[in-house]
């Protein structure tokens, strides 16, 4: 069975993120406020080469880079 | 002499009868009738609560990527991938309990253990309908809209999950 996301180049984690998130947008509000904080998440990092840090970069900014080019290319 | 004959009948009868009963099953072996069933969400693992821990119920009826399906007691083994949905559980009292699930996976092991792990899940009375009608207009947009492949791709996936919702929670 193929899925619709799956030939658009989301993982099946990136789908079972965007399932979750939704689903506690749709909470009535106070709960809506507890589960949101859980969706939150701020890391960065930093590439090193040759003894050098590269620039730190926020790595939900450079998830959400790397699954816009892995949609246009189908995930391939 | 003749009453002998008859006694002798009579043994004859039993030891009979006691061959059948042993190959009868007895009450200490019997299977069981209710499953175990243990939910749990990766954010509540620990205290307050998973929603369920081997606990003992009736039945589980789902919504699989394979279709909808109840699970009883004694059924066979298998693995199932959930799609966004409600999950029914019928408890011992014969009560039943809502919740809906996000997506993740139900296992159903030997003996009527079954565990169900999802990312997210809450019981269907704690959901707000005017939420999921406002979110439905907003993903229906960016899925007819012009954004990137991706944008489209996850609004339909959100749709998909909306749509459900919006039915279990009629």
């Amino acid at each position: 069975m193929t899925f619709a996301w799956k030939a658009a180049g989301i993982t099946y984690n990136r789908y079972l993120a965007v399932a979750a998130r939704v689903v506690r947008r749709s909470l009535k509000d106070d709960k809506r406020l507890a589960a949101e904080r859980r969706g939150e998440s701020d890391l960065r990092f930093a590439k090193w080469s040759n003894g050098k840090q590269g620039d730190v970069k926020n790595l939900a900014d450079a998830n959400a880079a790397a699954a816009v080019a892995s949609a246009a290319t189908g995930g391939q | 002499m003749n009453s002998l004959r008859i006694a002798r009948a009579a043994l004859r009868v039993r030891s009979a009868a006691v061959r059948t009963t042993q190959q009868c099953r007895g009450y200490a072996e019997a299977v069981p009738d209710k499953i175990k069933l243990s939910l749990s969400l990766p954010h509540q693992p620990h205290p307050p609560q998973p929603i369920y821990k081997s606990q003992d119920v009736v039945q589980v009826n789902m919504t699989a990527h394979s279709g909808v399906m109840g699970v009883l007691a004694n059924h066979v083994p298998a693995i199932e991938q959930l799609a966004p949905g409600v999950v029914e559980v019928i408890e011992e009292s014969g009560g039943s309990k809502q919740f809906f699930l996000s997506g993740g996976f139900a296992v159903i092991q030997p003996k009527s253990v079954m565990s169900i792990n999802a990312v997210e899940g809450f019981p269907v009375e704690d959901f707000s309908p005017e939420n999921v009608k406002a979110q439905i207009d907003e993903a229906t947009k960016v899925a007819n809209g012009s954004g990137s492949e991706q944008d489209i791709a996850e609004a339909k996936i959100e749709l998909e999950v909306l749509e459900s919702l919006q039915a279990a929670l009629k």
